[in-house]
């Protein structure tokens, strides 16, 4: 097992009356990627906030890469990248100069601008102003931004919110490039398809509690029906669904009996998404 | 432990982001071109002659002679009608025609007719100033002479011919306003990065809290400072007092980036920054307007903090006032600069919270 670089211990956050994250307790492994999945309000940035250093808890505490971050949050900050939800960039600087402005914030020697806009896919715009970049651009140069320091740890917060498919997809590479590097990420979303497929582990929060954590496949399993869906034709000529529950002890009986009494047209199995688990146990849905 | 590598980077960050808002690095660049051309189209000197024309068809000789001393342009005219006609034309602001027989009236025990021509621009107190001069003139025409002798003394420095010009009164006003555009342009920057989030990703950044105050700091200051400077060394103005203007202005950029910083946890965009910071301005050049308009001084004034800073100003610029002239305002300069600029900060630090 890795070693655990995020530890939360009973992190708790109020604005005034209104808890915002109560009482979450978890741990991230080096090189994991947890998926933090909720609804909007649900606590999602307030705790990466805590676990950051931007907020200070009001109760427990965060610890990241072996530090009290309440404490040491500049000793922690100088080992992550975060990546925020909303676009908060240099707009009248082109995207080589923000990216050399943190870089020279961070102290990264032989910082290769070039290369990282590559990597996002932003070579060629480097010398523009971040003003005349598509939502896309800016939020491919915001993730850029997060890497400046090769962090250990990523915090990324719904970084691929409301892009087109060509942007989402290349900062998903990026993310998967962060964790064959050795990285840690801490992803914050709503999109459960994306994080079905990125993440190691995900973790459900819903109204400031964790009411889920464990592998996408342990969740389905512990949580989804897989199912089998066939369509058959009934000797008059009409279509008709059956519907098969699989894992279960009668499973092959049933399917045999589909196969030997009925003419099957089409068949294919389906398994629950994490949407659906995740209405499963809060009772409602994402947004 | 404030990290001067971070301080560097923030201060050419801030630096870069001024002169890329084009109002702002106008109005710099503009504002320092249009204070020196105001400060060079003004008079370099004040003509304190009072003009008067004159109809007197009986004038002795003695009279004329008398009147013709230093501070007074006299203009002898032939007719009533002449000298009216004068006084429309703007030949001289004001007309006294004195009767033909007025030394006979005198002798006779009469009261005789002046007749006193002036325009509707004329200020009051300058009809006051000639209303006395006419009296003074009766009195030389009728050969008496006033009961009362006066001396003058001098209290203070004696300005008798050399006058305060004025272009030199309004270098003050100048240094007031140069110090708060250049402020507003560090509130604007202030806010817009607020308002943008982008201080909330350097605030995840090894760089503290602190380090962003002392790259402002010096930001703010120094723009003020040097621009102010600038216009000081331009129009020779740093040739009296140097040391003194240079700490009195210093001190008064520091005074007004807290007053930036205060404006910056108010405002929400480089709009509401401008609203608040007319607002602030007019109150900030009530000062400077006493030292245009000496007439205007009230004990008030003294509340204005940028009082101080003008006070100073005025004072080394046009009498050459030296430490001991002006320590006393250096001094509440400073602690009210101290006090702003902490008091910017910790509006500041809790708008960032």
């Amino acid at each position: 097992m890795a070693q655990a670089v995020i530890i939360a211990e009973e992190l708790t956050y109020h604005y005034g009356d209104l808890t915002a994250v109560n009482q979450v307790s978890f741990s991230v492994a080096e090189g994991e990627i947890l998926g933090f999945l909720g609804p909007n309000g649900a606590g999602k940035s307030t705790t990466v906030k805590m676990l950051t250093g931007q907020l200070q808890p009001k109760g427990g505490r965060a610890i990241v890469l072996g530090q009290d971050v309440a404490r040491r949050a500049k000793r922690v900050q100088a080992e992550i990248g975060v990546c925020f939800e909303i676009t908060n960039l240099y707009e009248q600087m082109s995207g080589a100069d923000n990216l050399k402005l943190f870089a020279r914030l961070f102290g990264v020697r032989d910082f290769d601008v070039d290369a990282l806009l590559k990597r996002v896919g932003l070579d060629g715009r480097g010398q523009d102003r971040v003003e005349t970049y598509s939502k896309g651009m800016k939020q491919r140069l915001m993730v850029a931004r997060a890497l400046v320091n090769r962090p250990r740890i990523l915090f990324l917060d719904e970084p691929t919110e409301g892009l087109d498919p060509a942007s989402a997809q290349a900062i998903r590479s990026v993310i998967l490039e962060e964790r064959a590097r050795g990285a840690t990420v801490f992803l914050t979303t709503h999109d459960m398809v994306e994080a079905d497929k990125l993440s190691d582990r995900v973790a459900f929060i819903d109204r400031g509690e964790i009411v889920a954590l464990d592998t996408p496949r342990k969740l389905k399993q512990q949580y989804g029906k897989r199912l089998l869906h066939a369509e058959v034709e009934l000797p008059d000529g009409r279509l008709v669904l059956r519907q098969v529950v699989l894992d279960q002890v009668d499973t092959s009986q049933a399917m045999a009996r589909l196969f030997s009494e009925e003419r099957v047209i089409t068949i294919h199995s389906e398994e629950a998404t994490l949407e659906d688990i995740f209405i499963q146990i809060t009772g409602r849905g994402l947004t | 432990m404030i990290n001067g590598r971070l301080i560097r980077t923030l201060v050419v960050k801030d630096v870069t982001l001024i002169f890329k808002n084009r109002f702002f690095a106008f109005i710099t660049v503009f504002g320092l071109v249009a204070y020196v051309a105001i400060y060079f189209l003004l008079p370099r000197s004040l003509n304190d002659t009072l003009a008067l024309g004159l109809y007197a068809p009986a004038v002795p000789d003695v009279l004329r002679e008398r009147l013709s001393g230093d501070g007074l342009d006299l203009t002898l005219v032939d007719s009533d009608a002449a000298l009216q006609a004068g006084v429309l034309a703007g030949d001289y602001p004001v007309g006294i025609a004195l009767p033909a027989d007025m030394l006979a009236q005198v002798q006779a025990g009469a009261k005789p007719q002046a007749q006193l021509y002036l325009t509707a621009e004329l200020p009051p107190e300058l009809k006051e100033a000639y209303t006395v001069l006419l009296e003074e003139i009766a009195f030389l025409v009728s050969g008496q002479v006033l009961t009362i002798e006066a001396t003058e003394t001098i209290l203070g420095p004696d300005l008798a011919g050399r006058q305060i010009a004025p272009r030199d009164r309004m270098l003050p006003l100048l240094a007031v306003i140069v110090l708060l555009m250049e402020t507003l342009a560090l509130a604007s920057l202030i806010s817009s990065e607020i308002e943008g989030r982008t201080l909330q990703a350097l605030l995840v950044t090894p760089m503290r809290v602190q380090d962003l105050f002392v790259s402002k700091g010096l930001v703010g200051v120094g723009l003020a400072f040097g621009q102010a400077m600038l216009i000081l060394i331009i129009t020779g103005g740093l040739s009296r007092a140097p040391v003194v203007l240079a700490a009195a202005l210093l001190l008064g950029a520091l005074l007004t980036t807290g007053i930036g910083f205060m404006l910056a946890s108010v405002a929400r965009d480089m709009m509401s920054v401008m609203a608040w910071g007319v607002v602030t301005l007019i109150v900030l050049i009530i000062p400077a307007l006493m030292v245009l308009l000496p007439g205007l001084a009230t004990t008030w004034i003294r509340l204005i903090p940028s009082y101080y800073l003008v006070d100073t100003v005025h004072r080394a610029l046009n009498f050459g006032a030296g430490w001991g002239a002006v320590w006393q305002n250096l001094l509440v300069l400073l602690a009210t600069a101290v006090a702003f600029f902490w008091l910017g900060m910790a509006a500041l630090r809790r708008k960032f919270q």
